[in-house]
């Protein structure tokens, strides 16, 4: 390890240093004071990552700071600052007691995410994943005292671990073929299409769908979501599955050049019927955070049909769909947070009149809704009309219109909700009350949707970047 | 040729009064009200002059602006109009103009009310002079989606309900309540624009050339399979808001329920604006497609005229009669542009304007007499041309143009429509149509007698209503004027109208 060595792997040993801090320093002062060193922590962290020279490879290639890498250590970091602010207002019960636990957890995952971004070897990859998701479980179950939240810990630690043993099966069957676990001796193997490797392949792909519950292996997020507890949901509707697809684009697409073909069908399929089964089983929902965890699960199929356009453009729209969905599924979550608290209610009944109680509260929900939705003017309609786009390039006619026609679907279920904020009459007069920092962090995911909305071309142009460095 | 920006003025002037009315304006009702006067006022008079000063001689795209905006996808704020698209401006500035008025007594939450009317009126405008096919589909967006919270805030619910099984279920799923209402129109139109944005991505990646420019797609060739599908998709997505059979049904639910002014606007322009876009996108660029399923438009549009009508007569609630009216006056539009002949198409386009105008008219009287009777029911209101004559005149007037009477604007439209059927390759699209209009001089005759000229209800509540009173004089008595005015010299439009028809089937026919 020379010294340049660690200059490259300077976020990570700055989320690694945080964590010890937080870890020990919970010991000495509890409170929230662990939750404002965190956030100064991410926000050091964020910046470090301007400081790594792209493009740099480690440790024999199998551990890269390419741009993709470095994309999505940004975008993880600053999804944890934004729920991070959110979680700062809650200073009660658990989180006064154990704030040091939550934090550190927080962090430990971040750091997973961070490795399993640039990891470009198997066991890497799966040590990441590991890293990721046992502070996942802990957060859920975070307010054990609670009767809801154990049940869905164990859930998504069930789930999460069986997608992880199928992961590791897929992963053995290619290190058999393949004879190395760099993915960079994948692609001349897959070329020649051993049978075995396939089905490794397909069994990693299944894997790797319960990361980013695509259906049909999305049945955890509704339940976690129900029962997790807020800001961290916001996160972990967020940051995971970006972290899924980080390990899908390399895993099927990059470097692997036109052998990569014979995934169309198979992403295509998935992408098509997380689009219809997240949207139809959207509607029904009567409470907010299961409606927006189902319409989350709509949002990777619309992702999945960028990857599936298997091009460059394909995936620089999938990199800025997932920033799109970034502020808005965030945002919508972080208003949840303020009604739930003020209303200690999730349903959607709760939102009744909200446009005369705090207009402006509810109009940013409205915002959050209609880019979800995929409204001009704000980001969701430029991601879906990228990735729209990036199909049909590829022919890819059927799909795009069954995304166009869900699009309504999905619209529906949304106005569903505007319709209670705006056309029904409030129950009470008094506004929901709003913590200073969660409005900040909704101000942030406000400016962030209708930013991208009124002005996506540098955006457009950074995913453009990383995507074009990948299929160079 | 004017220096000044004339089209982005009639544009963005609503806008600006929306702008104005949102943050100046609260709490003071009739600030909010003289701006939006000012605000549509600017934009009719910028759009009468448009249209007085286009250069007839010179035809083609006149008024042009353009500037790129995002110049690596090929998306650039193009404007510019030509005869038709200017006379569906001047119908749009006119109605919203009179709509503002119509709707002068809108009591609650009327500062949003307005901001949201100026804020769609701007899409409706951006619509018909925009050039450029994304900024068009953005427009198109503006104009559909404020109507959601436009009907479900403002609308009212239908209060006649069947007896029985239907009833029941009526109940049940909330139809007829102002809610479903928007909901259905929205989710409708939201439909029929995945079709249209599906249609505008392959044309635009076919191009390969990338741009989005009108002028620029219009010269290109797609080849015959591109043209079928994208055709048919645009048929279909604008056809919805143009409310074509049997995809129509929000449109009767969505113009009962809207308030008065979002029923003038939607009916009188934003039905237009469908049939705009089967015209200018379907046709001006899908040439060879347009010829191959002139039989399909046609051949729907007929079934339009005649269901809409037979389905107005059954209606018992005004509103209704109204809504299903616009229903098969649509169908004629669809009917005279499959004809692909010059007249047809004139006649397709001024039915546009004339309709326009009517129904516009018929929607503010039916909101006046609402608001001063509390009642739709056509069978239990009677006599009230004693007590308002004014608005019984103008009723009167407009049911006459709907039926086609010659010194109004709908009889040259149906004129010149059926002149068109007769000698194009489907001469029995005649048929229907006169039977159509048939139809509806049952259906607005009866309504007309029944509750303007018929014997006195019995009813205690319906012994003393008022006439029209101030500002709603200024509505109806635009409308009236335009449409007589129209009537008796239908050549102030049709002789625009025939330069951009003329070109437009050069491209298609040959002729």
């Amino acid at each position: 390890m020379t010294f340049e060595t660690l200059t490259l792997l300077l976020p990570e040993l700055a989320l690694f240093a945080l964590a010890v801090v937080v870890l020990l320093g919970g010991a000495i002062r509890r409170g929230v004071a662990m939750g404002w060193v965190t956030l100064v922590g991410l926000v050091v962290a964020f910046a470090l990552t301007f400081t790594v020279r792209e493009g740099a490879s480690l440790l024999d290639g199998a551990f890269v700071q390419d741009s993709l890498a470095l994309f999505a250590k940004r975008l993880f970091v600053a999804s944890a600052a934004l729920s991070l602010l959110g979680s700062l207002t809650l200073r009660t019960g658990a989180f006064a007691r154990r704030s040091a636990e939550y934090h550190f957890a927080l962090v430990a995952s971040l750091l997973g995410m961070a490795v399993l971004a640039s990891a470009r070897e198997l066991i890497l990859l799966f040590v990441g994943f590991e890293l990721m998701s046992i502070p996942l479980f802990l957060m859920t179950g975070f307010l054990k005292r609670d009767a809801v939240a154990p049940e869905a810990a164990l859930k998504f630690f069930l789930v999460g671990t069986a997608s992880s043993a199928v992961i590791v099966y897929g992963m053995s069957f290619v290190y058999g073929v393949a004879g190395s676990t760099m993915l960079s001796e994948i692609p001349p193997a897959v070329r020649d299409g051993p049978p075995l490797l396939m089905l490794g392949m397909a069994l990693l792909l299944a894997g790797l769908g319960f990361k980013i519950a695509a259906f049909p292996f999305h049945m955890w997020a509704p339940d976690t979501y129900e029962a997790a507890s807020m800001p961290f949901v916001a996160w972990l509707s967020v940051a995971p599955k970006a972290a899924g697809f980080v390990v899908i684009i390399r895993l099927y697409l990059a470097g692997v050049g036109t052998a990569a073909l014979i995934w169309t069908p198979a992403i295509a399929v998935l992408a098509g019927m997380t689009m219809v089964a997240g949207n139809l089983m959207a509607i029904p929902q009567q409470n907010i955070k299961r409606l927006l965890a189902y319409s989350g699960i709509a949002h990777i199929g619309y992702m999945l049909v960028g990857l599936a356009a298997l091009s460059s453009s394909g995936v620089a729209m999938l990199l800025f769909y997932l920033i799109a969905y970034t502020f808005g599924n965030m945002g919508a979550f972080l208003v949840v947070q303020a009604v739930a608290q003020s209303e200690q209610s999730d349903r959607i009944e709760a939102y009744r009149g909200l446009a005369q109680r705090s207009p402006l509260l509810a109009l940013a929900m409205l915002l959050f809704l209609l880019s979800l939705g995929g409204i001009p003017f704000v980001a969701g309609f430029w991601a879906k009309l990228y990735v729209f786009w990036a199909a049909v390039e590829r022919g890819m006619y059927g799909l795009v219109f069954l995304g166009a026609v869900l699009a309504v679907v999905a619209l529906y279920y949304y106005l569903l909700v505007a319709r209670r904020m705006y056309i029904e009459a409030p129950e009470r007069p008094e506004p929901v009350h709003v913590p200073r920092l969660l409005g900040v962090a909704i101000g942030t995911c406000v400016i962030g949707v209708v930013g991208m909305g009124l002005y996506p071309a540098p955006w457009v142009t950074l995913a453009q970047r990383v995507a074009a460095t990948l299929f160079s | 040729m004017n220096r000044l920006p004339l089209l982005s003025i009639m544009t963005w002037a609503p806008f600006a009064s929306a702008l104005i009315i949102m943050f100046f304006a609260r709490r003071r009702p009739l600030l909010v009200r003289w701006t939006s006067v000012v605000g549509t006022g600017i934009s009719l008079v910028a759009s009468i002059w448009v249209y007085w000063t286009y250069d007839r001689a010179a035809a083609g795209f006149q008024f042009q602006e353009a500037f790129p905006l995002v110049p690596s996808l090929g998306i650039s704020y193009l404007m510019a109009i030509d005869g038709i698209s200017a006379l569906m401006a001047l119908l749009t500035a006119i109605i919203i103009f009179a709509g503002v008025f119509a709707s002068w007594t809108t009591k609650e939450r009327s500062q949003e009310f307005y901001a949201l009317l100026l804020v769609l009126v701007t899409g409706v405008f951006g619509v018909f002079v925009t050039l450029d096919l994304f900024i068009f589909f953005l427009f198109y967006e503006i104009a559909v989606l404020p109507m959601y919270l436009l009907i479900g805030i403002w609308g009212s619910s239908g209060d006649i309900r069947p007896q029985g099984i239907f009833g029941w279920a009526m109940g049940r799923t909330g139809v007829g309540t102002k809610e479903y209402a928007a909901m259905k129109l929205t989710l409708y139109l939201l439909f029929g624009s995945a079709f249209i944005l599906v249609g505008m991505l392959a044309l635009f990646v076919a191009t390969g050339s990338r741009t989005f420019s009108f002028l620029e797609l219009q010269t290109m060739q797609f080849e015959p399979a591109l043209q079928t599908w994208v055709f048919l998709a645009f048929y279909v997505g604008f056809g919805i808001l143009a409310g074509i059979w049997p995809l129509h049904t929000w449109s009767p639910d969505g113009h009962a329920s809207a308030p008065t002014a979002v029923s003038m606007l939607h009916a009188g322009v934003l039905m237009k604006l469908g049939a705009y876009g089967v015209v200018r996108m379907g046709m001006g660029l899908l040439p060879d497609a347009a010829v191959d399923w002139a039989w399909l438009v046609g051949t729907i549009g007929c079934i339009n005229i005649v269901y809409g009508a037979l389905s107005a007569m059954a209606q018992t609630d005004l509103k209704y009669v109204i809504a299903y009216s616009s229903v098969s006056h649509m169908g004629i539009v669809m009917v005279g542009a499959a004809t692909l002949t010059p007249t047809g198409l004139n006649g397709s386009v001024f039915q546009m304007f004339a309709h326009g105008i009517m129904t516009g008219l018929f929607f503010a009287i039916v909101g006046l007499v609402y608001e001063k009777a509390h009642s739709r029911e056509i069978f239990k209101m009677g006599g009230f041309g004693a007590m308002m004559p004014g608005i019984a005149t103008a009723f009167t007037i407009g049911a006459l143009s709907s039926l086609g009477l010659p010194a109004t604007a709908g009889f040259v439209a149906e004129f010149l429509t059926f002149l068109g059927a007769w000698t194009s390759d489907y001469p029995w699209w005649l048929f229907p149509a006169v039977i159509g209009a048939f139809l509806t001089s049952v259906y607005v005759l009866r309504v007309a007698g029944q509750i303007f000229w018929g014997p006195k209800a019995p009813d205690p509540h319906f012994q003393h209503l008022p006439d029209a009173q101030g500002p709603e004089w200024a509505a109806l008595g635009i409308l009236v004027f335009v449409l007589v005015l129209f009537g008796v010299l239908p050549s102030i439009a049709i002789a625009p109208v025939d330069t951009a028809t003329g070109q437009l089937l050069l491209r298609l026919t040959g002729q």
